[in-house]
């Protein structure tokens, strides 16, 4: 519930603050937020399968949110930043399919 | 991903309690239920894990985290529908190809301009010609007006008033007033409301006399645009036209006046026969 709060606390003050993004993260902030987007899912899922932990949560946000960054980055620098992000982007998609499959499986029982 | 790989450590280390007083249920069930006692559970690990707020360390750390990520999104969603989104996803290449193109066509709009500049300039330079000769012509046909009496006129002069009780005074000796006028540099003249200019003629007609054909009588009253210190003397030089008229028994008052109107006016007509010779 208050995981929840938080999110929802999140997107209201982001929209509140509304601050400009700083040119050095703005190439690397849409694939962090679907990096952590799938982490989330990653966590719903553990968490109706009854294996969630917090440690494991924050670990694999935090590394998804820094792989994704630092393949975006690497990208840019070798000059297939555009390839190498959609890559991501469809990796990441796919993962958060398979997990919303899950969790609606759960849910649903379908 | 992340989260499945860990799975044996974790169930291990955090589901055994709550395992514990399901356990005795499900092996009683049989294998082809155990399938379906996962997913009520699940359903009601997140019922419990909504509804009853614990504020536990995970609980606290997960929000923050889920924080990051409401605010990142709001903020990336809110900068992505800022007016020129289309080129702030765009790549590096296409931003160069995209500044190339407008380049280009900065140069051409540019020879564009310089051309309709030019001929604005062209266009101008003939108006204003247009525009003097126009204003010359305006000027022209004024001047030659007041010689062929199509306008009036006004401008110092003297007025000629020859009272003339006795009818003794004819065409001829009004003609020689005129004559003498027009020697002293008269530039426009009239007579009781009849303009004289190149054409007029003179002729007796009973008592009075008659102008271009409009009968006029005594007193004659000249209006005379010219210099006055130059009709005056040449209407009073002895032998002149006041004295051949006194002779006459006509009285003759000569009087200047710094601002005479000529305003009696004759019709322009076009010549039936002579054209103008020049091209």
């Amino acid at each position: 519930m208050i995981a929840v709060l938080g999110l929802v606390l999140g997107v209201v003050a982001g929209l509140l603050v509304g601050p400009e993004v700083p040119a050095v993260v703005e190439p690397y902030l849409p694939i962090a937020v679907v990096a952590a987007l799938d982490a989330v899912f990653g966590g719903l899922r553990a968490m109706l399968d009854g294996i969630f932990d917090d440690k494991v949560f924050v670990v694999s946000f935090l590394s998804n949110v820094v792989v994704a960054a630092l393949i975006v980055f690497l990208g840019d620098k070798l000059g297939v930043g555009a390839q190498l992000s959609t890559g991501v982007v469809v990796v990441l998609g796919i993962r958060i399919f398979s997990n919303a499959a899950a969790i609606r499986r759960h849910v649903f029982r379908a | 991903m992340s989260d499945r790989d860990e799975t044996p450590t974790t169930r291990l280390r955090k589901e055994l309690p709550e395992e514990v007083p399901a356990a005795p249920a499900g092996p009683s069930e049989g294998a082809g239920q155990q399938a379906e006692q996962p997913a009520l559970t699940g359903r009601q690990r997140l019922v419990n894990g909504l509804w009853p707020p614990r504020v536990t360390r995970a609980q606290l750390i997960v929000a923050l985290l889920l924080f990051g990520l409401g605010f990142g999104l709001a903020v990336q969603v809110a900068s992505n529908s800022e007016g020129d989104s289309a080129l702030r996803g765009a790549r590096q290449e296409d931003l160069v190809r995209i500044l190339d193109e407008l380049d280009d066509r900065t140069q051409r709009l540019e020879e564009e301009k310089q051309g309709l500049e030019d001929q604005r300039t062209e266009l101008e330079n003939s108006s204003d010609q247009a525009e003097e000769a126009r204003r010359q012509t305006v000027e022209k046909e004024r001047q030659l007006g007041v010689l062929a009496g199509t306008v009036a006129a006004q401008g110092p002069g003297i007025t000629l008033t020859i009272n003339d009780t006795k009818g003794t005074v004819e065409a001829d000796m009004l003609l020689d007033a005129i004559q003498e006028l027009r020697a002293a540099g008269a530039e426009a003249i009239q007579v009781n409301g009849v303009r004289v200019v190149a054409g007029t003629y003179l002729t007796d007609a009973g008592d009075g006399v008659s102008v271009d054909g409009n009968k006029i009588a005594e007193p004659y009253r000249f209006k005379v645009i010219g210099a006055p210190q130059d009709l005056e003397p040449a209407l009073n030089i002895p032998g002149g036209v006041v004295q051949t008229l006194e002779k006459e028994q006509a009285t003759v008052t000569v009087a200047q006046a710094d601002k005479i109107i000529v305003d009696a006016l004759r019709a322009a007509e076009r010549p039936d026969y002579a054209r103008s010779s020049s091209q």
